[in-house]
This record gives C-alpha cells, sequence and structure tokens, in this order.
C-alpha cells in the first residue's frame, strides 16, 4: 500500500508521501506520518510493514550518529543508503526480511541525492523515485513533469502531483499529503 | 589455599589489608593521566582537560568528548581506555534511543558504564586506567558525574582527576559560587587547571546548559 515520492532537484531533494494505513480492506489510520528525517540533511520515506520500516529508520539513525561521532563527520546519503541496505540484505539472508520499500532522500557535500531500498538490499539512485502500491500512478506524473532544471519549488508540486495522481486511483493511498524539502547547504563538515 | 599477598600470583584477590592492588594501581595511573575538571551550577556544566603539550607537528588530542545530544564526557588516563569507554557511554546512549525512543537520563548511563568498569575488578583482567566525568542534562536537571577504574560513581558539583588532582580540587573549592557564570567557570578551570600544572596549558571544554539541554565542545584555545 502507500504511495511515497522522491525528487532530486538542482537545489535540494523532496520527498512526499500519503497519509493512509490500510488493514486488509479497512483503512487503519488517516494521519500516518510516512516520512521520517534521519537528521537534518536526510529524511527516508517509508512504505510496506510499519514497524519493520520504523524499526530500520531508528537502527540507521543510532548507527549514523555512532559513526559520525567517531570519526567526525556525518555520513553522506550514499553512504546512508548503503547502510540501510546492508541492514536490510542481513535481514533477508537469515529469512527475517524487512518487509519496506524506503525512498532515501538528502543532500550532502555533493548536492542532492535520492535512492531507493527494497527488502533485498538493493539500492538504486535516480533523479525520481517512488514506491509503494501507488508507485506505478505516481511514475506516470513523474515521467511526465520531471525535468533536470526542476527548482526545489517545483519539485515539491510535481511531487505533490504525482501523490495527488496516485491517491485518485490506489485504494492503498489517500488521506492527505505530506511534503518535506532538503534544500542544499544544510550538510555541515563538523559534528556538533 | 592460595595466599593472596602483595605483588603475590593472585594480584586480583583481596590483599592482606583488604585492598584490590590492580583497582589501586589504576587509580595510581588515573592520577598520571592530565588534569581535568567538572564543574557544575543548576544552569550548566563544564568540564575541562588540560591537553597535554605536544610537541611540534603532532596534532593535540581530542579530550572532550560527545556522547549524544544531550550529554559529554571527558576522562584521564590511558587515553586508549578512555576512548575504549567513551565508546561504550555512546553505544549505551543510542540503545536507549532505539529501545525507548527517548534520550538517555544521566544516572542509567553513568551506571551502566560503573557496571561495566566493575566486571573489570572481578576477574583475572586488567582494569581500566581511566575515570571518566560525565556533564549532561536530563529530567533531572543539570548532572555531573565521575566514574572510577572500580566503578565507584560520585555525583556533585566539581570534581577534579588527573595529575595534580587534590589541589586542582583545592582551587575549585575556593573559587565555587553556586551563581557563577559560564564565562566565570571557564575561567576557573583554567585558572585551576594552569595553577596547578605551572603555567599556561592547552585546555579543551565542553558545556551543557540548562535551557538548550545541548552539550558542545569549544574550540581549542591556543596558548
Amino acid at each position: 500500500m502507500t504511495t511515497t515520492v522522491g525528487i532530486r532537484s538542482k537545489d535540494g531533494v523532496v520527498l512526499a508521501a500519503d497519509k493512509r494505513a490500510s488493514k486488509g480492506f479497512f483503512v487503519g489510520s488517516k494521519v500516518v506520518q510516512k516520512i521520517f528525517p534521519l537528521d537534518d540533511t536526510i529524511a527516508v520515506a517509508i512504505a510496506g510493514q510499519m514497524s519493520d520500516a520504523e524499526y530500520l529508520v531508528s537502527l540507521a539513525k543510532a548507527e549514523r550518529r555512532l559513526l559520525a561521532l567517531r570519526r567526525g563527520y556525518p555520513l553522506s546519503v550514499k553512504e546512508s543508503a548503503k547502510l540501510i541496505a546492508n541492514i536490510a540484505y542481513s535481514g533477508m539472508k537469515s529469512y527475517n526480511p524487512f518487509f519496506v520499500e524506503l525512498v532515501v532522500a538528502g543532500v550532502d557535500r555533493e548536492g542532492a541525492h535520492v535512492y531507493t531500498n527494497d527488502m533485498s538490499g538493493a539500492i538504486t539512485s535516480e533523479d525520481f523515485m517512488s514506491s509503494g502500491s501507488g508507485s506505478p500512478i505516481a511514475y506516470g506524473v513523474l515521467e511526465q513533469g520531471y525535468k533536470p532544471d526542476l527548482t526545489l519549488d517545483d519539485a515539491k508540486k510535481l511531487g505533490e502531483a504525482a501523490v495527488r495522481a496516485a491517491m485518485e486511483r490506489d485504494p492503498g493511498s489517500g488521506n492527505g499529503v505530506d511534503v518535506v524539502a532538503l534544500p542544499n547547504g544544510r550538510w555541515h563538515a563538523e559534528v556538533n | 589455599m592460595a595466599v593472596p599477598e602483595q605483588g603475590g600470583r593472585m594480584p586480583f584477590f583481596y590483599n592482606t589489608e583488604g585492598r584490590l592492588i590492580q583497582v589501586d594501581y589504576a587509580l595510581q595511573a588515573v592520577g598520571r593521566g592530565s588534569t581535568t575538571i567538572g564543574l557544575r551550577t543548576k544552569d550548566f556544566a563544564l568540564i575541562s582537560s588540560q591537553v597535554k603539550p605536544t610537541r611540534s607537528l603532532l596534532e593535540p588530542a581530542e579530550k572532550i568528548f560527545v556522547v549524544d545530544d544531550h550529554v559529554g564526557a571527558t576522562g584521564s588516563g590511558y587515553i586508549g581506555d578512555v576512548n575504549t569507554l567513551i565508546d561504550e557511554l555512546r553505544l549505551a546512549a543510542q540503545r536507549h534511543r532505539l529501545a525507548y525512543d527517548e534520550p538517555i537520563d544521566v544516572g542509567t548511563l553513568s551506571r551502566g558504564l560503573s557496571q561495566y568498569l566493575h566486571s573489570f575488578t572481578m576477574y583475572t583482567v586488567r582494569p581500566f586506567g581511566a575515570s571518566i566525568v560525565l556533564a549532561g542534562a536530563d529530567e533531572l536537571g543539570i548532572q555531573l558525574v565521575q566514574v572510577d577504574p572500580s566503578g565507584t560513581t560520585f555525583k556533585g558539583s566539581g570534581f577534579a582527576i588527573g595529575q595534580y588532582a587534590d589541589e586542582a580540587l583545592e582551587a575549585i573549592k575556593n573559587g565555587y559560587r553556586p551563581d557563577l557564570t559560564v564565562e566565570q567557570a571557564i575561567a576557573l578551570n583554567t585558572q585551576a587547571i594552569e595553577g596547578v600544572n605551572g603555567g599556561k596549558s592547552q585546555i579543551e571544554h565542553g558545556i551543557v546548559r540548562k535551557e538548550t539541554r545541548k552539550f558542545e565542545r569549544l574550540a581549542l584555545v591556543e596558548n
């Protein structure tokens, strides 16, 4: 269920997600937060089993904080996506997979990045990505509307439009859209 | 039954005076470390540590450590042991966040460290040659805690460990007032460290304030 979207623009990244939690054919909640910040620079949009996703995100948060404190500078978006992928991979290999599909988006020294992680531990990076049951519909809007020179504001509008389109036709998505924008330049070389 | 004696075959047992000599030696190792001070008022806690004079071409060692957003620590003794203990603290802080989704309180954090250190006094292993001073903010307010190699924990408003700790503590005691400002506290700690070490020193400070509940390292002051 769920529709989440991540878009890379020239001055930051955008994450958008719907707010519905499904319990089979029943709407379990209409106010679910599906976008979780790891810190000021990186956020994760989650689709799939909520409990798995939340646990994975908190674990990644803790591991990121520890490594940043030990080495003195924070993790890049790529490092964070790989960290999450490795946890997901070890889950799959021990026959206890995390039933999740995550969009990891953020800004670092190199600029804006969007990655998707699935339960097998695979990672892919593209200019825009979507996950969840509404993603085929969201991708339609994204393919039509995406341009590489999108501003952050344009990306916010496109992200919201993509999720809204999916909410119209996907019964697993609905009840409003959350949008998070992370502008470039939030990355700090120093920890604390 | 082997008779445990001073420096004998069973150094991890009590000696005839009822002392654990390995733990005593660990405390002696701490006493050779660089002078380190913790100071607390109801509004903030300040930890300060002398960075041992380094030779040229050498970067000064890090002595003030961020444990989590709201807690910092410093230590004295073998720096490798200090680093290991700091890592243990950071791990405990993140484990707590994972389990409860809340920052760890200083009491729980120091108790964990104390138990960890204590376990090394029970078996044929070397106890850690390091004492740790923790400064943090939690539900109970601003906290300052010292933990020794034996696992002994002290809570209070003024601590000194390392070289000339007794003299430094005396200086802190004389200059302490409950309404100390941050600037005055930094000056007091600096004075105490420099006073007992005979002249200008490189000193690193870390502070946690009540309003922000954030621990921050202050830039190393070059003297």
